[in-house]
């Protein structure tokens, strides 16, 4: 009897991803092995061309760039927020240094791409500063480039770096590094051997929350980006709504999907510890970062 | 998760590293500073990003003469609550399930629960609209909800999970030895103790919701633009500082809404 | 406890009435007529929209979207509710042969002898228009900031002058793009030759590109207004809607003097429709004399597709009809278009 109740309770979640969730995903699956339509759409015929048009070097380029972006942006996040989460920890005013790293956070998200753009453009705010001090006279092209597309990106995911990271650092027991200056570490030293380790989960929540999303980037790379900037996603739209090749969206949808789920399977499986920090809800966390899933 | 950690070790330091704070304050800098440039140009009298005086005229503007933008916000509005809505109930129903009773598909449930979150948002959407046109149901609105309820879901399952897990069992137990019955259960005991993170789910799912630009670009329809959508155009096209306004009215709507839950947010980071 | 009950329920009553209102208000909106069009961004002005509003007691609901391909895509995928778009006629072509078409009773369009018969011969996509009514025949061309950039050609090796790099910028529309370089090669728009177009693909990746600043179909008259890029190839009406009207004398558009790929861009009513009256009433409308000048003269458009217009224009034109002289009619190259979408890629995705 028990059971059944259990069941029942989940019956509409279940009901409901099946349908508007698996369902969505099978279909993708089942389009990137049909032929492409020649206005779209797919012709109901076996094709592993949606596959092998991947290994085209155009698209192993994207990936290779969308990689190389998302590492570096996900890098620079976490180095920057690590001292950002250490402060907020260790800090009497807790609540007020979250509430300023969230209040950008909620800030609508185009709203602040809108703000960049202002800020970067040649006739921004920055150039505007920059002429004023007469340090330049010609406007530095920041906009539409790499470094502007990674900026942006850093500056989106930053709070959701900072966020699991100050509540793993904030549990952590700082006699310890107290203890371990006491037996002759330097600072440095217990810092690296102390606590890094001990906060490791906080670093993995962090790494995956902005890595995931910043390799799936669409919008970011789309408004400050250059001819340069190409990423995953764009290309994934472009194939839907410009050339027309639906097995082929389907196909590079596949692959980031294979590869991000494994990525977090990946390192949620290898310690079993560490497995329920990952995928176990922290509220503040979710409460928070919820308002910055892009 | 890492609440059960020691309690000991809470006990306030001074930060004694002020590189830390710095770098602290630098960032703080760094994340405001966009808005802060938002705010100042909402107040340019000029269309360009040049100074050319101070003016109210584009909140006069977005207030007046803006229904476009307008019908976008209610737009928002009605998708907003309608999808926490639809994804509380559900939601809600299915962390109750899973956190009280043990059955088969448990963990299948809350594994699926999961992925939709990790999933890059343009696989979601794409999937959404290549779903949507292959069984025929028009883009509009009602599509918008649907992928709105959806990506919602994860979230809303997840911090109800976390408020009842951290709730005592043998409350239940007891009920159940004193003779209620299932529904009393569920209403009188259960849903009462998840109550605040069922509220958190239903915020949390609102914010989404209003958030949302990439999945909601590809599966809206005729009459089914959202306010980012429309921040999304007002961006690419039209010189008009409206935006601007719009910016700022958002960014103190932000900081009046976060700002009395902020020792709420503690509580719950710092637990 | 008992309070966050409250809230709760006040909450849960709150989201109630939001759907109620929702349900409510498609009610409403089936009573009320409402015409749902599809249109590129800066086609139709405001107050011609308004015009026909008033008139007719209806509604019109306004989208846009910045490329055929993305019109047909957003069709394609389901999006079929509206009653009428513009699609250019390589497009009404393909939109033909995929059945997402209405008949157009032609009879019922009173202004139908206002189209110039010129236009109405070029209509070769659909031979009588039998599905499409031209709204208007244009071509993009190149716009130039006069304040920054004085010695040019009209032509489009202005895109190859390094001078300019990083303050020039292309649509991101495949076939416009490569139908400029094509023709700057002296070939076909629609050539399906796969050396003709390497060698246009050739010219625009190691020649024009490393010069831009991006390709964009949306934002580019928004970065021109700003001062972000000083020479923009585009369409004249975005440009316009774009630029401060006390700076239109400081903007110089032209058509360059090889030609492109010009358009002819038809209304055309959606399989589905729940309007169609509505729809062709719409139609209608815009070829009234008064109303396509008062387009026209919005977007500073030559009066190409109704000839009654002509002499109710009262303001300047961009560009003259004669113009688009060199310019050639973008047709649906079917299969072909594969080797465009390579050719492309290549462009937008490479280095």
């Amino acid at each position: 009897m028990k059971k059944q109740i259990g069941l029942l309770y989940s019956l509409p979640q279940i009901v409901w991803l099946f349908v508007f969730f698996a369902a969505p995903l099978c279909i993708i699956i089942a389009y990137s092995f049909l032929k492409k339509g020649l206005y779209g759409g797919v012709e109901p015929q076996f094709s592993v061309e949606a596959y092998t048009a991947m290994a085209n070097p155009n698209i192993l380029l994207v990936t290779w760039r969308t990689l190389k972006m998302s590492v570096i942006a996900t890098a620079l996040t976490i180095l920057i927020a690590l001292p950002c989460g250490y402060s907020i920890a260790r800090s009497k005013n807790q609540a007020i240094r979250l509430f300023l790293v969230i209040v950008p956070f909620w800030t609508n998200f185009l709203v602040r791409i809108y703000a960049w753009i202002a800020i970067l453009g040649n006739e921004g705010f920055l150039n505007d500063i920059l002429r004023a001090l007469h340090l330049t006279t010609e406007s530095v092209q920041f906009l539409y480039n790499q470094t502007a597309v990674i900026l942006v990106l850093v500056y989106m995911y930053l709070p959701y770096a900072i966020l699991p990271l100050f509540s793993t650092i904030d549990k952590f027991d700082f006699t310890l590094l107290d203890a371990a200056r006491d037996l002759g570490a330097s600072r440095f030293q217990s810092y690296l051997r102390v606590l890094l380790p001990n906060i490791k989960s906080g670093l993995v929540t962090a790494g995956l929350f902005t890595f995931v999303p910043i390799f799936g980037a669409y919008a970011v790379p789309l408004l400050v980006g250059g001819k340069d900037s190409y990423m995953l996603g764009n290309i994934i739209a472009d194939q839907l709504t410009k050339t027309r090749n639906w097995p082929l969206a389907s196909s590079i949808s596949m692959t980031v999907t294979v590869l991000t789920t494994g990525l977090v399977f990946f390192i949620a499986m290898r310690k079993p510890r560490e497995q329920e920090q990952v995928f176990d809800a922290d509220p503040a966390f979710m409460q928070t970062a919820s308002a910055g899933k892009r | 998760m890492l609440r059960k950690g020691g309690v000991a070790a809470r006990k306030f330091m001074p930060a004694r590293s002020s590189l830390s704070n710095t770098i602290y304050w630098v960032v703080i800098g760094f994340l405001f500073l966009p808005l802060f440039v938002l705010v100042f140009y909402s107040f340019n009298s000029g269309r360009q990003t040049t100074w050319q005086g101070f003016s109210f005229v584009w909140y006069q503007k977005l207030v007046m003469e803006s229904p476009e933008l307008w019908r976008a916000f209610s737009n928002s509005i009605i998708i907003a609550f309608g999808s926490a809505l639809m994804s509380t109930a559900i939601g809600s129903l299915a962390a109750v399930g899973t956190a009280r009773y043990s059955f088969k598909l448990k963990n299948f449930v809350s594994t699926m629960s999961f992925v939709p979150m990790i999933l890059p948002e343009i696989v979601v959407g794409v999937s959404l609209l290549i779903f949507f046109a292959g069984v025929g149901l028009k883009l509009g609105l009602l599509t918008v909800w649907i992928a709105h309820t959806t990506f919602n879901l994860p979230f809303v399952y997840l911090l109800v999970s976390a408020r009842l897990d951290e709730s005592d069992p043998s409350i239940v137990e007891a009920a159940r030895d004193l003779g209620a019955n299932e529904v009393q259960i569920l209403f009188r005991i259960i849903l009462p103790m998840a109550l605040p993170g069922i509220l958190s789910a239903f915020l949390t799912a609102v914010t989404l919701s209003l958030e949302d630009f990439v999945i909601t670009f590809f599966v809206t329809g005729p009459g089914g633009t959202t306010l980012p959508l429309y921040i999304y155009s007002m961006i690419r096209f039209g010189v008009s500082p409206v935006i601007n306004a719009l910016s700022a009215v958002m960014v103190a709507g932000t900081v009046l809404l976060v700002y009395p839950m902020r020792n709420f947010l503690k509580v719950f980071a710092a637990r | 406890m008992g309070k966050l009950r409250k809230v709760l329920l006040n909450l849960s009553g709150l989201a109630l009435i939001c759907v109620l209102l929702v349900l409510s208000g498609c009610g409403g909106g089936g009573q009320s007529k409402t015409l749902y069009i599809f249109n590129w961004t800066y086609y139709t002005p405001d107050s011609v929209i308004q015009k026909f509003e008033k008139e007719y007691g209806v509604k019109v609901v306004y989208d846009t979207f910045a490329s055929n391909e993305e019109m047909f895509a957003k069709l394609k995928a389901g999006g079929a509710n509206y009653d009428i778009t513009f699609p250019s006629g390589d497009y009404v072509s393909i939109m033909i042969k995929e059945g997402m078409l209405e008949k157009i009773d032609k009879s019922k369009l009173k202004n139908f002898g206002n189209i110039d018969s010129k236009v109405l011969e070029q209509c070769d996509f659909d031979p009588g228009n039998q599905y499409s009514i031209p709204y208007y025949l244009g071509a993009a061309g190149v716009a130039v900031n006069k304040t920054k950039v004085q010695n040019y050609d009209h032509s489009w090796s202005i895109f190859a002058r390094k001078d300019l790099a990083n303050h020039m910028i292309m649509l991101d529309d495949m076939r416009e793009v490569m139908g400029d370089a094509l023709k700057y090669l002296g070939y076909s728009v629609n050539t399906t030759d796969q050396k003709q177009i390497d060698e246009a693909r050739d010219l625009i990746n190691n020649v024009w590109k490393p010069n831009l600043l991006k390709f964009d179909a949306e934002a580019f008259a928004k970065s021109f207004a700003a001062g972000e890029v000083w020479v923009a190839q585009g369409y004249a009406e975005s440009i316009f809607a774009e630029v401060d009207k006390s700076n239109w004398g400081t903007v110089d558009f032209f058509i360059p003097k090889e030609g492109g790929p010009s358009y002819l861009d038809s209304m055309v009513i959606l399989k589905g429709s729940k309007n169609k009256d509505l729809a062709l009433k719409f139609i209608d409308f815009i070829h009234r004399p008064e109303i396509y000048a008062e387009f026209c003269d919005y977007f500073g458009f030559p009066s190409t597709a109704n000839v009654p217009a002509r002499a109710l224009k009262k303001g300047e034109s961009w560009y003259r009809p004669e113009d688009l002289v060199n310019c050639e009619l973008k047709k649906d190259v079917g299969a072909d278009l594969e080797k465009y979408n390579a050719a492309w890629q290549t462009i937008r995705v490479g280095k």
